[in-house]
């Protein structure tokens, strides 16, 4: 059986880290550590090498859109092989700038239209306005309890395609689109989703769906110790409590 | 006189009578009043001051420059009005503006002090017409308000088209957003700071490096030394931008005499440094350009700043009994990691509980992502506090950050009501000091609260 441990790559640290888009990171290592799993944290910038075997689970954020235009070139270049590896299985969770960057295309506020790395089978419109807000939604992924939350803010209308499911219905807030109700994206096991918050800090059993995946990824099929988690459920509730209250 | 001026002022000051008679301060209202009765009256009374206005900017120590800034005129024995914090959008600029005199309509002052948020820069510029703008720095702050940084910075360039000849603009040589700004301009003061940057930024843990790009090509620019964030004296590889030599600099800083000694146009004088943390060595260095800039002997400005108290929450210290109280407000990344700098260079001296309250009302910005920015994972390694509290709406989050950066959960005592928690947070920390770290709309209650204990009896808006 393989050594129990874990490698996250953490994608363009510098450039798409808007808001607390680390605070996941930390998240994952963290609970990892908390099993005794030891983790480690790889960042990669623009133009450094990768050692796709050694990588368990990654990590990618979103950026202001002058960030994102300095990587996108890099990302597209990086993206054969990422995209391989996603489909055999490696875990990912991507939020807001890189969820949009592993769809089809996607249009800047400007309308200008950019290619994507055609993973994820999802494409997003410039929006009119921006969807800034509190998010509720539930999940059909195989977690308990069912709701997920965080913080939107993103101008981009995406749509999503036959091959990618909703990560979730919101209850709260605009979602993908501000029209079917959808928020996010789940396709083979990456999470694709436009909530900040963070978001794996206060959605501890998405954490520990992640955190398996890698684990299975990495050939240990095993179950994760359960973990109190009383604060992680309390920030929760504080979210969950407006959707009720609105 | 201009009747629409006249009834302007009159409506506005009768609208914020009634609505401080309700007991409801602080409000915008007299501002819109004035505008929808007289659309120009900003205009036509800024116009009116004999010296002019002030605009001040830029995302972290705006109030505290500000303060610093009137203190130094005050002692001058010079006419000046000036705006709360909270009243520093176009509304609260007018408000201030209308409601500077009680029976006159157009102020006495000569000099308008204005504490202007970013986004209101091109409005307040083109109105007022400044005869100075100073530009403090620029952080990520609260993007549910904002957008982008980039978009702050663009705010703030087309205020100062409206600087007229003859103005002045004083501007953070240390920062590359600000500094640029002055590009290609004869007319601009800069401050910055010289002295030996204590730890290398890498000792000092993750930190919050908003503005690393060269603002001029987007190249990944070089530190030769880094003060904290990006602030430091920086060179792009690419293009040779680098940052302007000051005016103003900061050469040499002790906080054990509570000294700073400050180059003025080739001249070093020493000043008083009283507030902590090397953030508020820009806030001096920023009130003292802009005191040079206004034709200030270094010496004036040095005795005036000696006798600067800091407004409420801003590291303001209070008595409580044998407790003492010491406020700091927290609003970004950046700023969050200079006070818990600050209370650690504070704190060494004994016993202390840290609490902090965190809201996530539009006035804190509504997002609290920004918590796992602040590197409490270097900070809880190095504070001992006996104890943290944590209150606000959003007291669960930060009861979660805390545990990541890992403080146990039996040294934390969560409270989302801040009146309760802060009467139990005094009562434990007897004979000690309690470090209070609210979000705006947090402190704003905690300051309430500590006014109905009675331990504030006056106070300067802050």
């Amino acid at each position: 059986m393989a050594e129990r441990r874990l490698n996250i790559l953490h994608l363009y640290p510098e450039n798409m880290n808007l808001y607390g888009d680390r605070g996941n990171v930390l998240a994952l290592a963290q609970r990892a550590r908390w099993r005794e799993i030891p983790a480690r944290i790889v960042t990669r910038e623009v133009g450094q090498p990768v050692d796709w075997d050694a990588v368990d689970l990654v990590f990618m954020g979103g950026g202001e859109d002058t960030h994102q235009a300095r990587i996108a070139d890099d990302f597209l270049a990086l993206g054969r092989e990422l995209a391989s590896r996603l489909q055999d299985g490696l875990p990912m969770l991507a939020i807001c700038g890189a969820y949009q960057l592993l769809g089809r295309y996607y249009e800047t506020a400007d309308r200008t239209q950019l290619p994507g790395l055609n993973y994820l089978d999802v494409w997003t419109e410039a929006g009119d306005t921006r969807a800034i807000g509190d998010v509720v939604s539930y999940t059909d992924l195989p977690i308990e309890p069912r709701s997920l939350v965080g913080f939107e803010n993103h101008g981009g209308r995406t749509f999503l395609g036959s091959r990618a499911r909703p990560l979730g219905e919101v209850t709260l807030g605009q979602g993908n689109n501000g029209e079917d109700r959808s928020e996010g994206a789940v396709q083979d096991r990456v999470i694709a989703t436009y909530l900040h918050g963070s978001l794996l800090p206060k959605n501890p059993h998405l954490a520990d769906l992640l955190l398996m995946w890698a684990l299975m990824n990495r050939g240990i099929d095993d179950r994760l110790e359960p973990l109190a988690a009383d604060e992680e459920f309390g920030a929760h509730e504080t979210i969950l409590s407006r959707s009720r209250n609105s | 006189m201009n009747i629409r001026l006249l009834a302007a002022v009159l409506a506005a000051r009768l609208v914020g009578w009634v609505s401080r008679m309700s007991g409801r301060g602080g409000s915008s209202l007299p501002g819109l009043i004035a505008r929808r009765v007289y659309p120009s009256v900003l205009r036509d009374l800024a116009a009116k001051l004999e010296w002019g206005a002030i605009l001040l900017t830029g995302t972290n120590g705006k109030t505290t420059t500000a303060a610093m800034v009137r203190h130094i005129i005050e002692t001058e024995g010079r006419p000046l009005l000036s705006n709360r914090a909270g009243a520093n959008l176009i509304l609260g600029l007018t408000a201030t503006l209308v409601q500077a005199e009680r029976w006159r309509i157009r102020p006495r002052a000569d000099i308008a002090l204005l504490e202007t948020d970013e986004a209101t820069m091109p409005r307040a510029g083109e109105e007022i017409q400044p005869r100075l703008i100073i530009v403090t720095n620029f952080f990520r702050d609260q993007l549910d308000r904002y957008g982008e940084l980039t978009t702050t910075v663009r705010y703030v360039a087309r205020g100062i088209e409206s600087l007229g000849p003859g103005g002045v603009l004083v501007l953070n040589a240390d920062d590359p957003q600000a500094a640029q700004l002055g590009y290609g301009r004869p007319d601009v003061l800069y401050f910055g700071l010289e002295g030996e940057a204590a730890k290398t930024a890498e000792a000092q843990g993750y930190d919050a490096m908003d503005a690393r790009f060269c603002p001029r090509c987007g190249t990944e620019l070089n530190y030769a030394r880094r003060y904290y964030a990006h602030l430091g004296h920086y060179l792009c590889p690419d293009c040779g931008w680098r940052r302007p030599d000051p005016h103003i600099a900061v050469v040499r800083w002790s906080r054990k005499d509570h000294e700073m000694w400050v180059r003025i146009h080739g001249q070093v004088e020493s000043f008083q440094w009283r507030l902590p943390g090397i953030y508020n060595l820009y806030n001096e260095a920023a009130a003292i350009a802009a005191g040079a800039a206004m034709g200030s002997r270094p010496t004036a400005i040095r005795e005036s700043l000696a006798t600067f108290r800091p407004a409420f929450g801003r590291m303001e210290t209070l008595m409580a009994g044998d407790t003492r109280l010491w406020l700091a407000l927290v609003k970004n990344p950046v700023g969050f990691n200079q006070v818990l700098s600050a209370v650690f260079e504070e704190a060494h001296e004994g016993g202390f509980s840290v609490m902090i309250v965190i809201n996530d009302r539009y006035a804190d910005g509504r997002d609290v992502s920004w918590l796992w920015d602040v590197d409490f994972e270097h900070w809880t390694e190095k504070l001992s506090p006996r104890r943290w509290y944590v209150s606000g709406l959003r007291a669960r989050d930060m009861a979660v950050r805390l545990k990541y950066a890992g403080v146990p959960s039996d040294q934390v005592t969560v409270d989302e009501n801040v009146n309760r928690i802060l009467g139990k947070a005094m009562d434990q920390t007897g004979g000690e000091t309690l470090y209070i770290l609210p979000t705006y709309t947090a402190m704003l209650e905690v300051r309430q609260e500590l006014t109905q204990l009675g331990l504030v009896r006056h106070f300067r808006e802050g």
